[in-house]
């Protein structure tokens, strides 16, 4: 297992390489100067040729690439040219925002899927099955902005101790004081502006799941060790969480590191709406104004975790179902 | 036993949730809720709108503008300009400290200036200060500027750079963490979340009523919106719910203000090459602009419709000029005029993704299938369409805005000069060029200066370079219990006397 994760990881470094070539290749070539961008609609030639000296857009792209590169190896991922603060600290700053709104999403929508799913799947074909399908068909059809501005006009608006917007203390500092000084008013607090983003970002996700369980329970219950186990008499109960859940589980794992790998990447609607000071934001605001360090080294970020996430899943494989051996 | 605890628990929960809840209110904060955050707090460096709505609060210019958008002492308290405007003579305030205690002197305006003068500083705003050649210091009070070149509207130019202290503008995080010497304080700033400011005690305006001010940045209107009517913010700023202003105004809830705004949407033409090299043709272009139409139904009501580059508020608007009053019929005669029949001009209108402007291009290109010309509309991402318009005459028309136009030489010289900088139709008109380069010579307060630009706007509406299309209006919306506190019709100076406003919530 030890070896596999380390091949895994060595097999990262040409894919992030590749990554960064292709974003600084996509960023570059496409029309738009983040020069012009700085200076906005009342820009200037001298003005532009200026700039462009003092950030080295003068230089031919392969130049331009090669110097990147050679500080991003060493973790230097420049410096954002329209806020001259280095890319790192930009990204460090919002990064657990962002995984703290993609782990309760995640959360919420696997606690909630995987019993629907299974739910759907033991009343197959009878009302309730129909029912929940509905509702996760609406779930999954469901843009996140528009179900944001309803949650927000409908139950924050209502609701007074659910805010409308932004974040307040991050989820560990919470736990911090909570372990330390006993209180909890601090963890309850980053909750409340939690909830509303969470609940908005993971019920797409939570339909998936519904759906990718039922049909995949549908399939494990109609396999022949399912019947055998039935035949030996064993509770229902044991017989649909005990043989046919956890075989039922693999491709749910597989959606669930994807999707989560792209919630870390940020969630950028949902993000918008809330007012939720995550890295998505951050790289798309960094893409209309062509702002190529920080979109470089938010990509490359992205990549990475997205990666990371991947090879999680492979790993989690192998403890959901022990026919899997990673050598 | 088991169910008696948990309810307990809850109950304790829902105890802990309302006073928290409840906690957010008082009168000692002021909570403007922004459509964009700042990018930086550096006034050396930034040019847009939402960062310098917070520097006003920290940094202060020699002078500013006040709401009937004359200048006023602010760091200077006097001032005179030569009369062939080459030298400009300041007298400072005395009693001005920084925030850290330090006096505020006239070796700070020499170096805020030096600073952004030095190329290799990277200043985005040089352009606007390139005419000055020398700072001399006469005492700690008193300073000269000498110019190179006639320049006639510097000093509205030196209202828009807010002075940076010698002794610390170098450090190297002064951008996200500055001192000055305005009502408030710089505390902390979470980027995309909030900034806190606490009031400067010592301020050499009086102390502010309301001690602390946080901006909120929330960049979708509509949560915008909803956080104000819950109560959550006290202020809203930025784009407007357009939709929504009628309900709004009708609410006595809330307060509406309307000013008119420095600046204005217009079409530009591409003078050089197509059909548009024709002046009647642009003239028959500019009389399908549906003005009230689009002011109405596109920007529900919020501006007025466009006359010329100048704003209506400034001295120098020239009310005589032509008025391109919509119509189809004016519109086909001077096409047949020209000798175009129906069909035979075809127009490519370049915008961006701005859902207004893509609806004005909609509406432009049905008035104009009217009177027989047929526009293609294509819509392309900001950087790439800024590119098009700044860098290729490969266009018709384009659509674009400028804000700001505190004086008829930045309404227009940068546009319709033949070497303005921002000249992307390639306009050319010799007396324009005189005019526009004689008034930067005489005083601006002077009646030559009015008489020069009210000429330059006649001859430029006549031959239409650009067809304008609306100027703006600024919309401020608060809670009743906001006093003290008028929109700004130059939007970066929204906050510039904060420390008067009151909360009595």
């Amino acid at each position: 297992m030890f070896r596999y994760i380390v091949r895994r990881l060595i097999q990262m470094i040409p894919l992030l390489i590749g990554v960064s070539i292709l974003v600084f290749l996509l960023g570059h070539l496409a029309p738009g100067d983040p020069v012009r961008m700085l200076l906005g609609e009342e820009a200037t030639a001298e003005d532009v040729a200026r700039l462009h000296a003092v950030y080295g857009f003068d230089q031919p792209l392969p130049v331009q690439y090669f110097r990147w590169f050679s500080r991003a190896i060493r973790g230097d991922l420049g410096v954002s040219i329209r806020q001259t603060i280095p890319v790192k600290t930009l990204i460090f700053e919002r990064l657990g925002a962002t995984i703290e709104l993609a782990v309760v999403s995640v959360i919420i929508a696997i606690l909630l899927g995987i019993p629907l799913g299974l739910f759907a799947s033991t009343r197959r074909g009878t009302l309730w099955d129909y029912l929940t399908m509905i509702v996760s068909l609406i779930g999954v059809s469901m843009p996140g902005f528009w179900l944001g501005l309803v949650l927000l006009s409908y139950v924050a608006l209502n609701v007074s101790w659910l805010p409308m917007f932004g974040r307040d203390a991050s989820i560990m500092g919470g736990l911090w004081t909570l372990v330390t000084q006993f209180r909890a008013d601090e963890l309850i607090n980053s909750f409340r502006y939690l909830l509303l983003p969470a609940v908005a970002l993971g019920t797409s996700m939570m339909a998936i799941i519904a759906r990718l369980t039922r049909s995949s329970m549908l399939e494990v219950l109609s396999k022949d060790f399912i019947r055998t186990a039935q035949a030996k008499g064993l509770k229902k109960s044991v017989v649909v969480i005990k043989h046919a859940l956890r075989n039922a589980l693999m491709p749910v794992i597989t959606m669930v590191g994807i999707q989560f790998g792209a919630m870390l990447g940020g969630a950028v609607v949902t993000e918008t709406v809330f007012a939720w000071p995550g890295v998505g934001r951050l790289v798309i605001n960094a893409i209309t104004q062509r702002d190529f360090p920080l979109v470089q080294g938010g990509v490359l970020m992205m990549a990475l975790i997205f990666t990371l996430v991947n090879l999680l899943v492979d790993v989690c494989y192998a403890f959901v179902n022990p026919r899997i051996r990673y050598e | 036993m088991v169910r008696r605890s948990s309810m307990l628990i809850t109950a304790a929960l829902l105890v802990v949730l309302a006073f928290s809840a409840v906690a957010g209110a008082n009168n000692d904060t002021l909570v403007i809720a922004s459509g964009a955050e700042a990018v930086g707090l550096d006034p050396r460096l930034e040019t847009d709108v939402p960062s310098f709505e917070r520097i006003n609060l920290i940094n202060q210019a020699l002078v500013q503008f006040a709401t009937n958008m004359e200048l006023e002492p602010t760091l200077a308290t006097e001032w005179t300009v030569s009369d062939d405007t080459m030298t400009l003579w300041f007298k400072l305030r005395e009693d001005v400290k920084w925030h850290d205690g330090v006096p505020f002197t006239a070796e700070d305006v020499k170096y805020t200036y030096e600073w952004v003068l030095d190329p290799a500083n990277g200043a985005l705003n040089l352009g606007l200060y390139a005419d000055i050649e020398e700072i001399e210091v006469v005492n700690d009070h008193e300073i000269i500027f000498h110019l190179s070149q006639p320049n006639a509207f510097l000093m509205n130019n030196i209202a828009r750079m807010p002075i940076t202290p010698k002794h610390d503008g170098d450090r190297a995080d002064f951008r996200q963490s500055p001192i000055g010497t305005g009502p408030y304080k710089f505390v902390s700033w979470t980027r995309d979340d909030r900034m806190i400011l606490v009031e400067n005690e010592e301020y050499w305006g009086g102390r502010p009523n309301i001690p602390n001010i946080v901006f909120r940045a929330i960049p979708e209107n509509s949560t915008r919106l909803l956080a104000f009517e819950a109560g959550e913010v006290d202020i809203y700023q930025g784009g407007m719910v357009a939709q929504e202003i009628g309900r709004l105004e009708a609410d006595p809830n809330y307060v509406v203000q309307r000013t008119p705004g420095t600046g204005y949407n217009y079409l530009g033409f591409n003078t050089k090459v197509g059909s548009l090299s024709d002046v009647r043709v642009r003239q028959a272009v500019s009389y399908l602009i549906n003005r009230e139409g689009i002011v109405t139904n596109v920007l529900n009501g919020i501006g007025t419709p466009g006359i010329g580059p100048v704003s209506m508020s400034l001295p120098w608007f020239n009310e005589s000029v032509h008025i391109y009053d919509y119509s189809v019929e004016k519109a086909q005669e001077l096409l047949d005029e020209a000798g175009y029949a129906p069909g035979d001009i075809n127009l490519r209108l370049y915008t961006n993704e701005n859902p207004d402007r893509m609806r004005i291009a909609e509406i432009l290109q049905y008035e104009c299938q009217r009177a027989g010309i047929n526009v293609e509309v294509i819509i392309e991402e900001w950087g790439a369409y800024l590119a098009r318009v700044q860098e290729t005459d490969d266009f018709d028309i384009f659509i674009l805005g400028w804000s700001g136009q505190l004086d008829p030489d930045r309404a227009m010289i940068r546009q319709f000069h033949t070497n303005g900088s921002n000249n992307y139709g390639k306009y050319s008109n010799e007396r324009v060029d005189y005019l526009l380069d004689l008034g930067r010579t005489v005083p601006q307060e002077s009646q030559e200066s009015i008489d020069i630009y009210r000429e330059a706007q006649e001859i430029v509406v006549r031959e239409v370079p650009y067809g304008f299309i609306n100027y703006t209006e600024e919309v401020g919306l608060h809670h009743p219990y906001i006093g003290n506190w008028e929109v700004h019709p130059y939007g970066a100076a929204a906050w510039q006397d904060a420390h008067l406003m009151t909360k009595n919530k």
